[in-house]
């Protein structure tokens, strides 16, 4: 498990992380969420002692990453795929790593296979890879040394779609065998399928947390429907009249209710649906809203559920 | 926050990485790309070559084992340093500090594996030239010469070793200041061919410089070293030892507290 606590880092007068506390639990996945320079990479290089804090800590599994001997065998780490030497090997980079914490070969091995790199690429030099293939390559480091904590900065980034589907259940699995995962992203909908719970960031400040539903929930007490029907005229007509805000969006409604509320309004109505959706984008429009430039506080009335730290 | 049910780390399966295994890969990062390997071999094969053009063109009476010992430790010492910057450098200009230093975040034990690995490549590669000036002394005596084959130890030891560990040095404390491998070798030549010709015009010019440049070039200092009778006077080395810390220790201390602070991005 993974604990911030009120981590704040300055770069002279710049404040990047600004009094950040939260927990990643083990058996979950935490999505870390915040736009370009939010202070995303910076928080996680402070977990692996890359960058040293200005004030507060980060101790993992209740020690600091400088005291865990051996730390690669415990925490596995993927902050920028690219950082590595451009000359060697995508088999020989991993060797290094596998050496340095004391693993048998095999395991290099193992790993390549595991993220999808041939015995071919595994050969050519890093110079040569691919955007995607440096990232399956910068996840088998970080899975090498077995570790039960997962610190991963865009780890989708540049995977193809197939790709970011293996990704999600990998991440899945490791947490369903108790490890504790932290994914950072831009791309809400990256993490929304996968995270069990989400810390949006904004310009080094934490603005928003919880699990999806309590954040749509907290958003605006009502969360949003995607809907469309054989009538719309007629349904949106009787979601007005049950009290729903309703506006078209493409071929059908946006409608201020959950799908439960949507799905009994129309069937009172008699109107067959042919899509009924959580709207991701009520979400998105969260994610936008509490990180752009001026959104700097907290919104009030989103819960803490696994902190108990800092009123969000 | 303590949660009581925190879930602590269990590291008692995972002793911390010994120094030794440390050592061992930074040797085998030092000559696993295409530059290291080629420069640490270049390194033997240049020793060859002047070696093999010294035995050509050099008087019979210049073929003495300790000559030759003498220019194999001339190309040495040009290019052992520049294998250390890059093995040092390549951290920051290579971006791979950020693995490296997050699969072993004491720097300290870094910095001392890397020292270790360079000390070990040094050796090896001047083990090599040893041979090798064996080798052309040889051919020397096969083709009319007749070469002296005994060598003083302290030739041995002042021009050919400890000439060959200042250099190294020297190329660890500047790689560690300046953390990029171009500025790092340039530095080297700089101070390695610059430095020791300007204090030679200068002194020239002025013989209060010429009095005062043993105490402040390190290069000069080290003269008496590899010259004469190799043994320094008491007065000479005091001045290795002012221009040893002026040169050596100040930028080592310098370079060290650098890389322990540095942020690798
Ligand atoms: N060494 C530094 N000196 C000055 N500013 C820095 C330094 N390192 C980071 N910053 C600033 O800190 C802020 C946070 O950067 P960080 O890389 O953490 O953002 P991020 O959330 O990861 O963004 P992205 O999504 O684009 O990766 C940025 O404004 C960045 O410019
Ligand atoms: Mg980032």
């Amino acid at each position: 498990m993974i604990t911030v606590d009120r981590l704040t880092k300055t770069y002279g007068a710049f404040t990047a992380v600004d009094d950040v506390s939260f927990v990643c639990q083990p058996g979950r996945v935490t999505g870390f969420l915040g736009p370009n320079g939010a202070g995303k990479t910076t928080t996680m290089r402070v977990m692996v002692g890359l960058t040293l804090p200005t004030r507060g800590e980060v101790t993992i599994g209740g020690l600091r990453y400088h005291d865990i001997p051996n730390p690669g065998r415990h925490v596995g780490t993927l902050l920028d795929a690219s950082a590595q030497h451009v000359g060697r090997t995508g088999r020989e980079i991993l060797a290094i790593a596998a050496q340095t914490m004391g693993l048998p070969k095999t395991r290099v091995d193992e790993m390549l296979a595991l993220v999808g790199l041939n015995d071919d690429e595994a050969g050519r030099r890093l110079r040569n890879y691919s955007l995607g293939m440096k990232q399956r390559l910068g996840i088998a480091h970080a899975l090498l040394g077995d570790p039960s904590v997962l610190i991963l900065d865009e780890p989708a980034n540049g995977l193809d779609p197939a790709g970011i589907r293996w990704m999600r259940g990998l991440l899945k699995g490791y947490a369903d065998r108790g490890g504790t995962v932290l994914l950072s992203s831009h791309l809400l909908h990256e993490v929304e399928q996968v995270a069990d719970e989400m810390i949006l960031i904004g310009r080094g400040r934490i603005v928003a947390r919880g699990d999806r539903e309590s954040l749509l929930a907290g958003a605006n007490g009502t969360p949003v429907t995607l809907v469309t029907s054989l009538d719309n005229t007629a349904l949106g007509a009787a979601l007005t009249h049950a009290g729903h805000a309703v506006e078209p969006v493409g071929p059908g409604l946006r409608v201020q209710a959950s799908p439960e509320q949507v799905g009994r309004t129309a069937l009172g109505a008699g109107v067959v649906l042919t899509d009924l959706r959580s709207g991701g984008a009520g979400l998105e429009d969260l994610f936008l809203e509490l990180t752009s430039a001026d959104a700097r506080e907290a919104v009030a009335g989103l819960a803490a559920p696994t902190t108990g730290g800092l009123p969000a | 926050m303590n949660t009581p049910l925190a879930p602590t780390l269990d590291v008692s399966s995972t002793p911390r990485t010994p120094l030794s295994r440390l050592v061992g890969v930074e040797i085998r990062k030092a000559i696993d790309t295409r530059a290291g390997f080629w420069f640490a071999s270049s390194i033997v094969g240049l020793v060859l070559v002047v070696l093999l053009i010294y035995t050509l063109a050099a008087p019979d009476a210049a073929k003495n084992f300790g000559d030759m010992l003498q220019v194999a430790g001339g190309v040495l010492g040009y290019f052992l340093p520049i294998l250390i910057i890059m093995l040092v450098t390549g951290e920051q200009s290579q971006r791979n500090g950020l693995v490296t230093f997050t699969l072993e975040p004491q720097r300290s034990r870094v910095v001392a594996a890397k020292f270790l690995a360079g000390i070990a490549l040094a050796a090896t590669v001047m083990v090599l030239a040893f041979l090798i000036a064996l080798v052309f002394t040889a051919v020397a005596a096969a083709t009319g010469a007749t070469p002296e084959w005994s060598v003083e130890g302290s030739l041995l030891f002042n021009g050919f070793v400890l000439a060959n560990l200042i250099g190294i040095f020297v190329g660890f404390a500047i790689a560690m200041l300046l953390m990029n491998t171009p500025a790092g070798i340039v530095a080297y030549f700089v101070y390695s061919l610059i430095l020791p010709i300007a204090a030679g015009i200068l002194s020239a010019l002025s013989s209060g410089f010429e009095k005062i440049a043993p105490w402040i070039e390190f290069n000069t200092a080290q003269t008496p070293l590899f010259t004469g009778d190799y043994q320094p006077s008491g007065e000479e080395w005091a001045q290795l030892v002012v221009t040893g810390t002026l040169w050596l220790v100040v930028p080592l201390v310098l370079g060290t507290l650098r890389l322990l602070r540095i942020e690798f991005k």
